[in-house]
């Protein structure tokens, strides 16, 4: 009897699970596991829409968040809505999936995209994590986003709203660092700099390339070394302070380049200026207006200048209003949130999608589409003069600096695009 | 050398936190003996309400610290305590790491659900996003001072100094001069005579645990300018400050809290001076585990030799001798079923998530091996995973065939696992579940950053393959071919099991001891166990990263070891298709979720974790207990069936209790009872109808034995009526019946293993009878546990010596009589105890420390005395002398239940005697009715 009753637990249990299956899905039925490559193939187009979804590490373990990729996004496609669309197609945005940094969460999201929802392109995909790009780029799905990752750089449907970020040997170099940091200090001649990293492997590749960079433009370089312990921000700097200052003759650099992120950045900062330096201090990646909200980061901030790779929100270019009154249509009129780069990033994702989308045109498929990519470019964008496939080997070379002083950011160096260097 | 200042200055913060966080790890391993993987997560939680009621709800800083770290995180430990700890320290240890492990998940999710729940209920909470430069208790940004030239501190560290002193001093305070702290120390010492004293240990434990996440919460507080509010920090932070707690040995909180101190210097000079290893990318990030690794290499030594591995028995296998049909069945028809509905039913996407949780599953088969085989803890999992992924993708990027990459790939994780075990298999237990997590970062931070291995961030490809005909690049057929693979490894696993050397593995398991007096390899054993569990996850691993088609190095983490371990724990592992189980649910049980339930992520991680406190009920986890109830029902059933027919078809024969004593020969009772003279009560009636365990036949019982084991009417001060008990699997006690008066010693006389120490636990409340009753003064107190017992009067001596070693002869003393004069008469009337009162009490002698069990009952005589063998490796000098002191107490009105092996000297204090044999009082009379033949029978333990 025992036996009858464990069979039936068990049937009812597969029973129960393939309902689970069969009733998650959408209506459109089976449909083959493999690649999908019917020829034109128009999967998530329809004679008035088209399917457009996200996937965003909204949350994570280590409370770092990038949620309003989201909204940049939406704002984005909302003001496409409202002009009318993409040749008399409307997008239909579903929003983003939450990875929340974790690669199978990644992987899993690409997944309910393409094989659940349907996606046509995946606009935006922001994360620490793209495990998801090798399934994206077998099931030929458009994607765009932010370019740190190298999966952003080669695959033939991945784009970086501002190009690829991760240099390759071979490729070239985006020069604005060093070229704005020279303008800064009134030139790079007989000026030296010292470049500091995480203890990884990321971490001395930026030490590799950023070397050159500066090099290149004429500094000397008195230290570049990948020291910074890479997983619990340090408490104590004085150990870093101590090898950063003793420069080969024992003088301090003009300037003291970070390749870090913020929390490591302000115990830097912190600490270089309590020791006394007074050079410049600069890092990629402190231009986010939230940090002006508390007194801490703001103290610890205070004069450095922070390299953006887009046109910073203190310019007055209309492009960049426009942006502005699009998140604030977007974030529901009243008050508009303090702007970040993730908005930005969602934003201009969703820009080039569109762009690539209308010269696509009315008879749109992934084949059209990749079609209308190669040979695509345009200019005078929030994040300079964009072409494909160009940017899928080298960012667009476009960049600023902007200062943080008594508060607010103000621009040191205008967003312009400077000649890239080959990377050796 | 002012750097050197520096150094050591600003070291001394992070020392500071280390210490704080080391410290209630200590004192609630102390309190419950587990460790709290979790307390970097309470730290964390503390941090987050700090930071929702400082800056979200505008209070200020130092009220809403102060109620975080005296009102929110003690109630925290409380709450966890009562509901969870507990009960986990009655479990074994691998189920204990799990579920901290589980709730080092879940806390911090919870934490932020309530965020975004009260968000949504438009509460003015801020988002719980991390973000920099958080205030703390100080002025935010904080203000700092230059003491001399490069030497500066900030307020935010004073402040951080401050406290740690006050409360280093508090702490001090507290459990040094306070009764608090001395019941603390002395349940911290031995928590069962703890209880036996009349303290409650559970009430001690709450506090212990309220003490230690007091200062979680402290430190959170305090950590919260530095770290943020990032949960990944604050555990990092916290398993950096486990090995402070290594250096206190898991029990000195003075030792843990100055190792913090040193772990942060120590930390901030190798970061300072430690140029040489430059060249080995991630080495200063992996200081602190290295650091780690070493502490308990070497300062776990010393509790190794005391050989404790973690000798956790398996759970009756009910199915064991079933036929294949039954034990594998259900298993098969829904692998056969899952084949199906992949080709028939499913979508692709629901494919996918299949093939992707029996990739998943197919990597927790491995810790069926380790952890449900070998019962060791392994945080390295994911580490082997990433190893043999990355081997494979670096070999098929050079060209290599699919299955030669797997077979290298695999092959290199079990090297690798053996290499980790070499070192780390000495340890046992959580040392060792430490040791593996430090190696699992080391991995990530040293062994994953070398490029040549890694393949830059974006890892190699690693390429589904095609066999044949097959094209695994088809979800289907990749799920159907992992199907088949995890079969594969199940029956590799149950013939392992089978063989010699699986039960080479069941004996080093359970009885470390006994299997190497057998001749069994502890080690050798314990290294294949741990070489075969990193191979297999290789081998899944390398399936997993095919599913993926990828390998990068930051896939699998150390973190998401602990989730997975968390994850197939709950779901059980001692059968090789429960880690299926487990695959298959952390794939698909997300997508469920979001779908059907909320799209908040933190849900489905609350419920992975909690799954880990399930553990404290069902240590087998959530797919063993549902059978396991099952069969016990049906036993319980099965057990009334059968009994009732074998009594009516032989009566007047008292079947063996279940599971018989070791005697051997478990029927002889009946027949033997015969040959007692007449009028001597024999504890077998005959012609009853036995009634099954638990209901106890006692009324029938007593009517049938009024003998003078039961003295009648008044002063009888303890009683014991028909008292069933044993422990797991055995009934040591099948009725036994004593009763003693006040001011008079009763001494109970048995062979060993005849239940005396086990009746002196069940009268002393230690034990819980299963059957019959226990009546102090009169009163039923069948159902209070030691502690009651002992308030009401009821004190056990127990075995060996009744003393807290690690307490001193005063503290001791001081224990029993708060009085300062009492303890004082104690001193005048031995002398000898007064000459050594700030002695360690176990360094006295052993006649002094039985003295010192008995002394102060002098001064407070206890309404009854149960002395189990007090004069138990003692010359007989001081059997005199202990002897005396029992008749002394006599003769204060205390009653005296005295067990003895030896006869000897009992029969000149002694006013009754009872024999105890097999779990029967054979005999029980005045001491004048003893004759030399009886003696003979209690010592031979035969019945004739």
């Amino acid at each position: 009897m025992s036996r009858t009753v464990r069979a039936l637990a068990a049937v009812a249990a597969a029973l129960a699970l393939v309902c689970a299956c069969n009733s998650a899905s959408t209506s459109q039925g089976p449909a083959p596991g493999g690649p999908s490559d019917r020829a034109g193939n128009a999967r998530g187009v329809s004679a008035d829409s088209i399917k457009v979804g996200g996937i965003v590490s909204m949350t994570s373990a280590s409370g770092y968040s990038k949620k309003d990729t989201d909204l940049g996004a939406r704002a984005r496609f909302l003001r496409a809505n409202a002009e009318g669309g993409v040749a008399g197609r409307r997008i239909d945005y579903i929003g983003a999936e939450d990875d929340g940094q974790d690669p199978a969460k990644n992987l899993a999201a690409a997944r309910k995209l393409v094989q659940q929802d349907k996606v046509f392109a995946v606009s935006p995909m922001s994360s620490v994590t793209f495990s998801g790009a090798d399934f994206l780029q077998k099931e030929k799905v458009p994607t765009f986003g932010w370019g740190t990752l190298p999966s952003f750089c080669g695959p033939e449907y991945t784009y970086g709203f501002n190009g690829c970020l991760v240099p390759s040997p071979g490729g070239t170099l985006n020069q604005t660092w060093p070229e704005g940091i020279g303008r800064v200090l009134g030139g790079a001649r007989g000026k030296s700099v010292a470049i500091i990293a995480n203890d990884s492997d990321a971490g001395k590749f930026g030490i590799r390339t950023f070397q050159q960079g500066f090099a290149a433009a004429g500094f000397t370089v008195s230290y570049a070394k990948a020291s910074v312990p890479a997983t619990a921000v340090p408490s104590d700097w004085s150990a870093y302070v101590k090898e950063l200052l003793a420069g080969p003759d024992g003088k301090a650099p003009d300037a003291v380049v970070s390749v870090m992120q913020t929390p490591n950045n302000i115990g830097l900062f912190t600490a270089l200026k309590r020791a006394g330096y007074r050079g410049v201090l600069t890092d990629p990646t402190d231009y986010d207006p939230g940090l002006l909200a508390k007194d801490a980061t703001k103290q610890a901030l205070d004069g450095v200048y922070v390299l953006l790779q887009f046109q910073p929100f203190e310019s007055a270019d209309p492009r960049m209003e426009r942006f502005k009154a699009d998140i604030k249509a977007a974030a529901g009129g009243q008050d508009s949130p303090p702007l970040n780069m993730h908005m930005l990033t969602g934003y201009m994702s969703a820009d080039l999608f569109l762009s690539i989308a209308a010269k696509a045109g009315r008879d749109l498929t992934v084949e059209s589409f990749q079609a209308a990519a190669r040979g695509f470019s345009d200019t005078g964008t929030l994040v300079g003069d964009r072409s494909e496939p160009k940017g899928q080997k080298d960012s667009f070379g476009c960049g600023a600096l902007v200062r943080l002083k008594d508060g607010a950011y103000e621009v040191a160096v205008p967003f312009a695009c400077h000649e890239p260097i080959p990377f050796k | 050398m002012g750097d050197l200042l520096v150094f050591v200055l600003s070291g001394l913060v992070s020392g500071a936190l280390y210490a704080l966080l080391a410290t209630g790890l200590v004192l609630s391993y102390s309190a419950s003996g587990l460790f709290n993987f979790a307390h970097g997560a309470t730290a964390y939680l503390c941090a987050l309400v700090f930071y929702e009621l400082h800056s979200g709800l505008g209070w200020p800083a130092v009220p809403a610290a102060l109620l975080v770290v005296c009102v929110l995180a003690p109630g925290l430990g409380w709450g966890l305590d009562r509901m969870m700890f507990r009960r986990l320290a009655r479990v074994g240890e691998s189920a204990q790491i799990v579920a901290t492990i589980g709730l080092l998940v879940a806390l911090p999710a919870a934490g932020l659900w309530a965020v975004e729940l009260l968000a949504d209920a438009g509460a003015p909470v801020r988002p719980a996003e991390n973000q920099f430069g958080l205030p703390g208790v100080g002025p935010s940004p904080a203000r700092s001072w230059r003491l001399a030239d490069g030497v500066g501190v900030d307020s935010d560290q004073l402040i951080t100094w401050a406290v740690t002193a006050l409360v280093a001093a508090a702490l001090w305070v507290l459990l040094r001069h306070t009764r608090l702290g001395l019941r603390l120390r002395a349940s911290v010492d031995d928590r069962s005579l703890t209880e036996l004293r009349g303290i409650s240990a559970d009430r001690l434990s709450s506090v212990a645990w309220m003490i230690a996440s007091g200062l979680a919460g402290l430190a959170g507080v305090l950590a919260t300018p530095l770290l943020g509010l990032s949960a990944h920090d604050f555990t990092l932070f916290l398993f950096v400050s486990a090995t402070a707690a290594v250096i206190g040995r898991f029990a000195s909180v003075p030792l843990a809290f100055a190792g913090g101190l040193g772990l942060g210097v120590l930390q901030n000079l190798v970061a300072g001076y430690a140029s040489f290893a430059e060249s080995v990318t991630g080495f200063r990030t992996a200081v602190p585990f290295l650091i780690l690794f070493g502490g308990l290499l070497v300062l776990t030594r010393r509790a190794r030799t005391a050989g404790v591995a973690s000798a956790d028995s398996p759970p009756p296998d009910h199915l064991a001798g079933a036929p294949w049909g039954r034990r594998w069945g259900v298993w098969a028809a829904g692998a056969g079923l899952l084949c199906v509905a992949l080709y028939t039913v499913t979508t692709p996407f629901w494919s996918g998530l299949l093939a992707q949780g029996l990739a998943v599953g197919l990597v927790f088969l491995s810790f069926t091996v380790v952890t449900g085989l070998g019962a060791m803890v392994s945080l390295a999992q994911a580490t082997f995973v990433t190893a043999s992924a990355l081997v494979a993708g670096l070999l098929m990027s050079r060209g290599w065939p699919f299955v030669a990459a797997l077979a290298v790939g695999t092959c290199a994780a079990a090297a690798l696992g053996a290499l980790v075990a070499l070192p780390a298999l000495r340890l046992g237990g959580r040392s060792l579940a430490l040791a593996t997590l430090a190696l699992a970062f080391l991995a990530d931070q040293v062994l994953f950053q070398m490029r040549w291995l890694r393949g830059g961030d974006a890892g190699w490809a690693v390429p589904r393959p095609v066999v044949g005909p097959v094209d695994l690049s088809d979800d289907r057929a990749l799920g159907v071919a992992l199907v088949v693979l995890i079969a594969l490894v199940a029956a590799g696993l149950g013939a392992l099991r089978d063989s010699p050397s699986g039960r080479a593995m069941l004996a080093v398991r359970s009885a470390p001891a006994a299997a190497m007096a057998s001749g069994v390899s502890v080690l050798r054993t314990k290294l294949l166990l741990f070489t075969l569990s990193a191979g297999l996850a290789g081998f899944g691993g390398v399936m997993y990263a095919s599913y993926n088609t990828r390998i990068a190095a930051t896939d699998f983490t150390a973190m998401t070891g602990l989730v997975w371990l968390a994850v197939v724990v709950a779901a059980g592992v001692r059968r090789p298709p429960y880690a299926v189980v487990a695959g298959l649910v952390y794939a698909v049980a997300p997508r469920l979720l979001s779908d059907w339930v909320t799209e908040s992520a933190h849900l489905p991680v609350i419920l992975f974790g909690l799954a880990g406190l399930a553990l404290a009920n069902d240590p087998d986890g959530y797919c063993a207990a549902v059978p396991l109830r099952w069969a016990k029902r049906r036993a319980r059933a099965g057990a009334g069936r059968t009994a009732a027919p074998r009594a009516g078809t032989a009566p007047g024969a008292e079947p063996a209790p279940p599971a018989a004593p070791r005697s051997g020969q478990p029927s002889d009772a009946a027949g033997a009872r015969p040959g007692l003279p007449a009028g001597v009560p024999g504890p077998a009636p005959s012609g009853r109808a036995p009634a099954p365990p638990g209901t106890g036949g006692t009324p029938a019982r007593r009517g049938v034995v009024p003998g003078p084991a039961l003295p009648a009417g008044r002063g009888v001060a303890l009683e014991l009526r028909g008292i069933r008990a044993g422990y797991d699997g055995g009934n040591v006690l099948c009725g036994v019946d004593l009763g003693v008066r006040r001011g008079e010693v009763l001494a109970v006389l048995g062979p060993n293993g005849a239940g005396k120490s086990t009746a002196c636990r069940v009268a002393a409340g230690l034990l819980p009878a299963t059957g019959g009753s226990v009546l102090v003064a009169g009163r039923d107190a069948t159902r209070d546990g030691p502690v009651r017992r002992a308030r009401a009067g009821v004190l056990l001596a127990p075995e060996g010596r009744g003393i807290f070693p690690a307490l001193t002869l005063e503290e001791n003393l001081a224990l029993y009589l708060e009085d300062a004069g009492d303890r004082r008469a104690v001193y005048d009337r031995f002398p000898r105890l007064g000459e050594r009162r700030g002695v360690a009490a176990g360094a006295l002698s052993g006649g002094e420390q039985q003295m010192l069990s008995l002394a102060p009952l002098l001064q407070r005589p206890p309404a009854v005395l149960i002395a189990d063998e007090p004069s138990l490796g003692l010359a007989p000098r001081l059997v005199e002398e202990v002897y005396a002191l029992l008749a002394e107490l006599r003769g204060a009105g205390c009653a005296v239940l005295l067990v003895e092996e030896r006869a000897d000297a009992v029969l000149g204090i002694a006013d009754s005697i009872a024999f105890l044999a097999r779990g029967r009082v054979s005999w029980c009379g005045p001491r004048a009715e003893v004759d030399a033949e009886r003696l003979t029978e209690s010592y031979l333990g035969v019945a004739r």
